[in-house]
């Protein structure tokens, strides 16, 4: 891991010493730098994510039509996915790429700040920068928190009071971004949530409380790059115009399955030789005749 | 075949819970806070082994661990019938950790640090920790505390010195201006305390009241404590740099280091030996207003040398991360050979002398590293052929 960590703890430390040695500053600064350069990996989620959705309809189609020939139905889907250019793991990627950068940013903000004679032992030789050895060792108490240990909630005085607020806020960020990242889906035709629709309001629940877990666990450090991650993310969102923000409030909830209805936002495309026809219509006369 | 719902939802609820555990395995467990301390305690002497969660006691004659004996000298035994080893552990609910070695207060009592800020006072004779609460300090320790006839000088890593008085342990003074840890044990010389601190000073203080007396700047952290002699202390600090201080606070020399020197130099016939993270060794001659070198600065090491090194005759002894320690030519630097190890070598060594009380025929150098497979091995000095090795 050295590769992803020396720079890693090399840049936290290069920011921490232009920005007057604050390291909440440089985490922050941090965070940003990474979301901006994984940007093109968020593009691709959102664009996959929503692709996806597009064509739940047809994938349902295809799903009662091949109800007892399971392979038969992979093979359709597969074809369905390759006709209109969706990678079905593609959003996956993103969120594979940030759990290496969260254990390297651990190890890099442990390292950085090193707080015992074998952490610092083993930052050294870590900078890659010549003359950033003088800001060693870096402060590592913000507001009265170790920001290389978890949070302290036990307690009643300040530090666990903060302690308490950056785990819910965790929580709170989490739970915003991925609700204002989600793209509306549309209900099954019992009026039921479908299962996609299901899967997704799990995902909703579990995550945050996921990440809260992971907030309590490591460092008030990890706490401040997923708040800021989630915030940057909801950002990046908005300003690509795909921020779904009726979802916070229930009301993309049962919207029209088109996106554009439901928040506002351009309308989604789907990628691909085929994206110029109707969704479902080539797919499901193929299906038909394979039949 | 259509997968129920709940399947699924069981399906990615364990997903979650197998990323939460491969994020706590990848971000990993605790690691040792630091290395171990090894020193000569007890009469006749045993090597006093301080490290992770316990201290024990060893045979230098062969590496084993002491038993403990009663009155009438039997060795004592346990509920199955096997010998008690002289070993102590923390007590109470809080995990304790010694990295330090403990002071000796008189023939059957010695005083523990632990790394959690905890002083124990351990009866020799049993292995027994006397007061098990253990009397607070206002921080974690890292480095020996320095004892005097009146005080005790309590280094901390919270960056603080606290002195307390050695008869009572009550609190006698704190300094508190360093803005980073303490990591090194104070030095005492002619009525000055001298305390370095990983925020770049080193600070000389009245012993009697903390009465800060001047500080100097070295440029980068200095973790380890300073060398004294005819007037002049001499340290290394993460600037890279070996510095020559008078004893007003003026840096008389400096001379340029590859990495950061973390281990204590070593004066021998006035030459300065010291080694660096980077692995190189350096014999500088004191020139008054100079630090010239002996020999060019020689990499011995492919890994930092954290420890101070051992000169003794001919020789230079120096422990490596890399798991190796090498016997280098005192007047050349040239490699004679090397002794590999399990695990990294980072703690100070400890050069037994020859003794027909305990059997040691000629010197031995006490390796540590930090495998449990080897924590400690022997070697004699002469020719490295290793006398025995203790393991956890």
């Amino acid at each position: 891991m050295d590769f992803i960590l020396n720079p890693f703890v090399t840049l936290l430390t290069f920011l921490y010493s232009i920005f007057a040695n604050n390291m909440v500053l440089a985490i922050v600064v941090f965070t940003i730098i990474v979301r901006l350069i994984t940007y093109p990996l968020t593009v691709q989620q959102m664009r996959s994510s929503q692709a996806m959705q597009k064509l739940q309809p047809e994938l349902k189609k295809l799903q009662e039509k091949y109800k007892g020939d399971r392979e038969k139905m992979s093979q359709e889907q597969m074809r369905l996915y390759r006709e209109y250019g969706v990678n079905p793991l593609g959003g996956c990627l993103p969120l594979l790429i940030q759990f290496p950068i969260f254990i390297s940013l651990y190890q890099a903000i442990i390292h950085a700040l090193a707080a015992t004679p074998t952490q610092l032992l083993d930052l050294s030789g870590r900078l890659m920068i010549p003359g950033l050895d003088q800001h060693i060792p870096l402060e590592n108490t913000w507001l009265g928190m170790n920001l290389t240990q978890p949070p302290t909630i036990a307690g009643v005085d300040l530090a666990s009071i903060i302690g308490i607020v950056l785990v819910g806020l965790v929580v709170l960020t989490t739970w915003l971004q991925f609700k204002v990242t989600m793209p509306a889906t549309p209900p099954s035709d019992d009026g039921k949530p479908n299962q996609a629709q299901a899967m997704s309001q799990s995902m909703g629940t579990i995550m945050p409380l996921m990440y809260g877990f992971f907030a309590l666990s490591f460092s008030v450090g990890i706490s401040i790059y997923f708040i800021v991650s989630n915030i940057v993310g909801i950002v990046q969102y908005a300003l690509m115009g795909r921020a779904n923000f009726r979802n916070i409030f229930g009301g993309g909830k049962g919207a029209s399955s088109t996106p554009s209805a439901s928040n506002g936002a351009a309308p989604t495309k789907i990628e691909g030789k085929a994206k110029a026809r109707p969704v479902g219509t080539k797919s499901t006369q193929r299906a038909g005749k394979a039949k | 075949m259509k997968i129920p719902f709940m399947m699924k939802r069981r399906g990615m609820l364990l997903i979650v819970l197998i990323v939460m555990l491969a994020a706590t395995a990848c971000v990993g467990g605790p690691i040792e806070a630091n290395w171990g301390h090894l020193s000569l305690v007890g009469e006749p002497q045993n090597i006093l082994f301080a490290f992770s969660d316990r201290m024990v006691l060893i045979d230098p004659a062969d590496g084993s661990p002491v038993e403990l004996r009663d009155a009438n000298g039997n060795i004592r035994v346990d509920d199955q019938g096997n010998p008690r080893l002289w070993e102590v552990r923390g007590s109470g609910n809080t995990p304790t950790q010694f990295y330090t070695s403990p002071i000796v207060l008189d023939d059957n009592r010695l005083l523990a640090t632990s790394y959690m800020g905890r002083l124990y006072e351990v009866e020799l004779s049993a292995a027994r920790i006397v007061n098990p609460e253990g009397r607070p300090t206002e921080g974690h320790v890292v480095a020996n505390v320095l004892a005097t006839p009146e005080f005790l000088y309590v280094p901390l890593s919270e960056g603080r010195v606290e002195a307390l008085d050695r008869s009572n342990l009550t609190q006698a003074w704190t300094f508190d201006e360093p803005e980073h840890g303490v990591w090194a044990q104070p030095v005492l010389v002619d009525d000055t305390l001298y305390v370095t601190s990983l925020d770049h000073h080193l600070y000389a203080l009245d012993p009697d009241t903390g009465e800060e007396q001047w500080r100097v700047d070295l440029q980068g952290a200095i973790a380890s404590s300073p060398v004294y002699s005819d007037g002049y202390l001499y340290v290394g600090s993460f600037a890279r740099k070996l510095f020559k201080v008078s004893t007003d606070g003026e840096i008389v020399a400096e001379y340029a280091t590859r990495d950061w020197v973390w281990g204590s130099p070593v004066l021998v016939d006035g030459v300065l030996y010291a080694a660096d993270l980077g692995g190189f060794v350096y014999a500088l001659e004191d020139n008054g207003d100079s630090l010239d070198p002996v020999w060019e600065p020689r990499q011995a090491a492919s890994r930092a040398i954290r420890a101070t090194p051992v000169v003794t005759g001919d020789v230079i002894i120096v422990g490596s991360r890399d798991h190796n320690t090498y016997w280098l030519e005192r007047d050349s630097g040239a490699e004679i050979f090397r002794r590999e190890m399990v695990g990294e070598v980072l703690a100070d060594m400890l050069l037994l002398e020859p003794s027909e009380t305990l059997n040691i025929p000629e010197p031995w150098i006490v390796v540590s590293t930090m495998a449990n497979e080897e924590l400690l091995v022997a070697f004699s000095v002469s020719d490295g052929v290793r006398q025995w090795a203790y393991r956890r």
